[in-house]
């Protein structure tokens, strides 16, 4: 086990520097933020001088290894266009990406998994069809629509709920909905179909047979074998909440990564789309790392790459 | 202007501004502002985006300002003097105090010049101000700038020239500075939550005409849709950048209105005129008379805007009357396309940004488009659209739709980096054009200067290697309780607006 | 067909002909998609700038707006119909493409192990670890809007999502005995990957892609949103939506339909997708 760990740990290492790389190389593929930095009567002149100063005049290869020789001090670099370091904007902006990423979370589990466990268990029943239609709803609406049709009646129209922007915990209510209902439908579906197969199973016939009561057998053995595909799933939602929220960050003017992160790249400011990146790509290694783990404690049948 | 007359004048406007402002002193105690994104610092001197703009103006003085209606005006400067083609002269006040009590004198002022135009400290506004060659303080109140060469723009960029503290800069350094700017205006800093909102409070101390409102919040909603929807929630008092719409979604309003004006920013589309098919006359002839402006304003801008005859606006010194530019015609273009054969039937690449006004330039699309051109819209984010643009005529696009502010209201600022041979800008290749732009940034002379760029408006209405669109206006949504007159160079002064409840 | 459905239909009402309406739709769109040139009543980029934002039924110059018209006078109708053929390419395009290539190497490395599965897993890793979102507006900006580079943007992001589920489920059958035996009977790893692997694991592909479907046509529509989605004035669902958003107070059908027929084709797709599932995994039959 710990040369199965080191291994992995080692292959974890492998994928983020990847991650860098591209990132790195794909970014600058279409120049650099200095035109976007000037104003409009910035002669040719003006510009090189600018681009030479911020750097961005030298071989792509010396940028390169100068963010490698800074990354491995853990300098994430400073933002050309704010002039402050990554960290601090990271800093600013992930308790606002943890606030949406948890109430976002709440909304989908919270829904999603009893509906799913519903439609597994009451297949027929009309409450598990208004409640599977219900889902696939919810999660058929592009955000940037259903976010402002809610702006418009709950906060324009009734009043209830602030517009956007931050403030106490009302603030956090309308975006987490928007995001949260797109991974309920992918919750419910895996907690469905991932019950639909262990149902199936003989072993679960068999106990029916033997009279064992569907809650227990629920608790006992269903929950976890059909959480390895859930957990996986999860691990998968929780990355992409974390730095892909944009558009639901975009609407409800949330300062989340996701927003400064496309700014950022539709500024060309490098430093904060790779430092965001590589914050994501860490937390995306580490939950798939685990999920790993979990899947070979839940599923003896797997057999870990490397552990052979 | 006589020095005494302008110190007269400052001392009016100061007054009429304190006026407009005194009553208005109301039951507001915080202003929310929604900009498009946060400002990306507020050093006024290290970065060029409107939203930064919009926020350091308020903390900040500058040596001279422009009035509501667009003329240049004291403010720290009271009065100035040209003493030769190259160096001018400016009294400055002597009872302005920055935000930590100490007094603003001529060192400020020459160490806010020699801090901007420092190659070394690689400001992006540094092409605004590098004609200036050196500052020198004449005594506390008393500065000289001298410029390389006769520099007619001078007073017009000074606008932007905001006065930082020598002390404090020198004391905590750059990036301290930007993280808590100290200036002289009518808002002092008071927080930036990064990413939430800017937080400002008023200058009581101040000594001009005071800000309406003790405390004043800047934030930054990307979403259009969303700061409309914030304005008529009432969780916002303004927002900025609006279109014509979104201006008309607002009438029926209770609590919001549309506060429009006219800018100095104008709409254009340029040709690249070392190509086919525009390399023909006829056909730039053709393309200028197959767009209708008037009907792009009527209806699709909500009548707000102003076609222009020439690639400026009247609110830009160089701006000339009675230029006679190619009318709206489509049989004329019909012809003229016909007239040049299949040459004209290319395909024409329209380069432009969502940040621009994707309904005017499907608009211009398919007016050229009925005319006879092939033209196709050729959308690239910001950035690669700006590289492209100023790639020069080998590989820029051959169409390229534009809205040009050098918020300096000054031809210079417009015609040179767009029509002359040395701009990046320019897909024009004219040695006449060239002459006359040079020779009107080369004096100080007015009236040779309008005579040069009045010649200059009338090979653009002849040669078009531009057409000139409309005068843009700027939409802010605003509460129905605030008055604030929109200014042709897009600047939001608070302590110019009011509130009644 | 629904989860629901998913769940009732092939035990009961196996006969009714009401199931089969998801499908009926898509066949709908799709036949709507091949058909656009010929069933719009208008060209979709034919602007009338004097029939801004008429409401269904207006009637304006030589226009007939029965759906109303958009922002610059364009018949909705039309741009309706068009739109239906570009959101329904991107979508096809991107998933096929990410489909095929992710499942194959998804296959290969769970099949195969050893450093095929190290490279093609490391791979996966480095693109899974990127929000696809930011990838995919990264690359736009790179290659600019427009159609093809759209497709190739999504591909590009989305083939490891295949690429990591074909790899489990592949990890899985391979060890079960009938799949060790047909190896150990000498079977080529192609057929034993395409004759015993896939039928096991295509259920869960499938699952995806369907998913994955209806996530394109979102997809596509959000790029639209931030301005790098297909070019204007070419009329995608999303990029209709994306516009007519902005008139959602004012001029409700701008956004309404283009809107109503993004989620309808896409709540279709994903009702179909579950019935192809129980239709597809041999343990659901």
């Amino acid at each position: 086990m710990p040369g199965f760990l080191l291994r992995r740990l080692g292959q974890a290492l492998v994928t983020i520097l990847g991650v860098v790389t591209l990132i790195f190389f794909v970014q600058r593929l279409t120049g650099d933020p200095t035109y976007l930095l000037v104003p409009e009567t910035a002669t040719q002149a003006d510009i090189a001088a600018l681009r030479h100063q911020l750097g961005f005049d030298r071989p792509l290869a010396v940028q390169y290894f100068d963010f490698l020789g800074e990354l491995v001090r853990f300098d994430l670099g400073q933002s050309v266009v704010q002039r402050v370091p990554v960290t601090t904007i990271i800093a600013s902006r992930l308790p606002y990406t943890l606030m949406l990423a948890a109430g976002a979370l709440i909304v989908a589990c919270g829904i999603g998994m009893p509906i799913g466990i519903l439609l597994a268990i009451f297949r027929n029943s009309p409450a598990a069809k208004a409640a599977a239609g219900f889902v696939l709803a919810a999660q058929s609406m592009p955000t940037f629509w259903s976010g402002i049709l809610m702006i418009l009646v709950f906060s324009v129209l009734l009043g209830w709920l602030p517009p956007s922007s931050t403030g106490d915990l009302s603030h956090l209510v309308m975006p987490s909905f928007a995001l949260g209902l797109l991974s309920m439908a992918t919750f419910a579906r895996i907690t469905r179909s991932a019950l639909l197969d262990e149902l199936s199973k003989n072993y679960v016939r068999t106990a029916r047979s033997r009279g064992v009561r569907s809650g227990r057998l629920l608790i006992r053995h269903l929950a976890r074998n059909a959480s390895i595909p859930v957990i996986t799933v999860a691990a998968l939602e929780i990355s992409n909440l974390l730095a892909g929220a944009v558009i639901v960050e975009t609407v409800f003017a949330w300062p989340g990564l996701g927003q400064v992160t496309v700014q950022a790249i539709l500024a060309r400011d490098f430093m904060i789309v790779q430092g965001v990146v590589l914050l994501g790509a860490f937390v995306t290694v580490l939950l798939n790392l685990l999920s790993d783990l979990l899947y070979s404690l839940v599923d003896p049948r797997i057999v870990l790459e490397g552990a052979r | 202007m006589s020095r005494v007359s302008k110190a007269v004048a400052a001392v009016l406007v100061a007054t009429a501004l304190g006026l407009a402002a005194g009553p208005a002193l109301a039951a507001k105690d915080r202003f929310v502002v929604d900009l498009v994104n946060e400002p990306s610092s507020l050093d006024p001197q290290v970065q060029w985006n409107p939203d930064s703009y919009y926020v350091y103006r308020n903390i900040f003085d500058n040596l001279v300002t422009r009035d509501d209606k667009g003329e240049i005006i004291p403010q720290v400067a009271t009065a100035w003097k040209q003493v030769s083609d190259t160096e001018i002269e400016f009294d400055l006040r002597s009872d302005i105090a920055f935000h930590d009590g100490s007094k603003l004198t001529a060192d400020d002022v020459v160490y806010s010049v020699k801090r901007i135009t420092d190659p070394k400290f690689a400001s992006p506004q540094l092409g605004q101000f590098d004609k200036i060659t050196d500052a020198i303080a004449l005594s506390p109140t008393k500065v000289k700038l001298v410029t390389a060469g006769p520099y007619p723009a001078l007073l017009a960029q000074l606008v932007k020239l905001s006065i930082v503290p020598k002390a404090v800069v020198e004391a905590v350094g750059k990036d301290a500075f930007n993280l808590k700017p100290i200036g002289s205006g009518p808002y002092k800093f008071e927080s930036w939550q990064r990413g939430v909102n800017v937080q400002l409070t008023r200058n009581d101390a101040y000594w001009g005409a005071k800000a309406p409102f003790p405390a004043v919040t800047f934030r930054a909603v990307p979403d259009a849709a969303t700061r409309l929807a914030n304005l008529q929630a009432g969780s916002s008092d303004l927002v900025v950048t609006l279109d014509a719409d979104q201006a008309a979604q607002l009438k029926g309003s209770p609590k919001a209105q549309a506060l429009i004006g006219l800018t100095e920013r104008v709409a254009y589309v340029r040709l690249n005129t070392t190509k086919p098919p525009f390399d023909n006359p006829k056909l730039r002839l053709a393309a200028a008379h197959a767009l209708d402006k008037q009907a792009m304003i009527d209806g699709l801008l909500g009548g707000h805007d102003k076609p222009v005859p020439e690639l400026l606006t009247p609110a830009i010194f160089g701006w000339v009357d009675g230029i006679k530019a190619p009318e709206h015609d489509l049989a004329k273009a019909k012809a003229l396309i016909a007239e040049a054969g299949p040459a004209a039937k290319a395909e024409i690449d329209l380069a432009t940004a969502p940040v621009f006004d994707q309904r005017i330039v499907q608009a211009i699309q398919q007016m050229l488009t009925e005319a006879g051109f092939n033209v196709k819209i050729a959308m690239s984010d910001m950035a690669t659209y700006l590289k492209r643009a100023q790639a020069g005529p080998e590989t820029t696009s051959l169409l390229s739709f534009g809205r040009w502010s050098c918020a300096c209201q000054d031809a210079d600022g417009v015609l040179f980096p767009l029509l002359h041979k040395s701009s990046g800008w320019s897909a024009y290749r004219n040695p006449k054009m060239d002459a006359l732009l040079e020779e009107a940034r080369a004096t100080l002379d007015t009236n040779k200067r309008l005579a040069a760029y009045k010649q200059v408006h009338e090979i653009v209405a002849a040669d078009v290697p531009v057409v000139p669109l409309y005068q843009a206006v700027v939409i802010y949504g605003a509460a129905k309780n605030l008055t604030f007159q929109p200014t042709p160079n897009e600047s939001m002064f608070i302590n110019r607006m009011s509130w009644k409840d | 067909m629904s989860v629901a459905a998913a769940t009732s239909v092939p035990r009961r009402k196996r006969s009714s002909p009401w199931r089969w309406w998801p499908v009926g739709i898509i066949a709908l769109v799709v036949l709507v998609a091949i058909l656009a040139p010929w069933l719009a009543p208008y060209d979709p980029n034919q602007q009338n700038l004097l029939g801004r934002l008429k409401p269904p039924g207006t009637v304006s110059r030589s226009f007939h707006y029965w759906l109303g018209s958009d922002e610059l006078g364009r018949d909705l109708l039309s741009r309706v119909i068009h739109g239906a053929r570009i959101s329904l390419i991107v979508a096809f395009a991107s998933v096929i493409l990410s489909g095929v290539v992710g499942t194959t190497l998804g296959m290969i490395a769970g099949y195969r192990r050893g450093w095929v599965e190290i490279a093609v897993m490391r791979v996966v890793d480095v693109f899974l670890s990127i929000p696809a979102i930011l990838l995919a507006i990264i690359t736009v900006a790179v290659l600019g809007p427009g159609i093809a580079n759209v497709i190739m943007v999504l591909a590009l992001t989305r083939w490891p999502r295949y690429a990591r589920i074909a790899y489990s489920q592949t990890l899985s059958v391979a060890n079960m005995p009938y799949v060790r035996l047909a190896a150990l009977m000498g079977a080529s790893a192609p057929r034993v990957l395409f004759r015993h692997v896939l039928p096991n694991i295509i259920g869960a592909v499938s699952v995806v892609a369907t998913l994955e479907f209806g996530l394109m046509i979102l997809f596509e529509a959000g790029l639209s949103f931030l301005g790098l989605g297909v070019q204007p004035p070419t009329a995608s669902w999303g990029a209709m939506l994306s516009t007519g958003r902005n008139y959602v107070a004012t001029a409700w059908w701008v956004a309404t339909l283009p809107g109503a027929c993004l989620f309808v084709l896409v709540l279709a797709v994903n009702l179909t997708g579950d019935a192809v599932r129980d239709r597809l995994d041999p343990r659901h039959r």
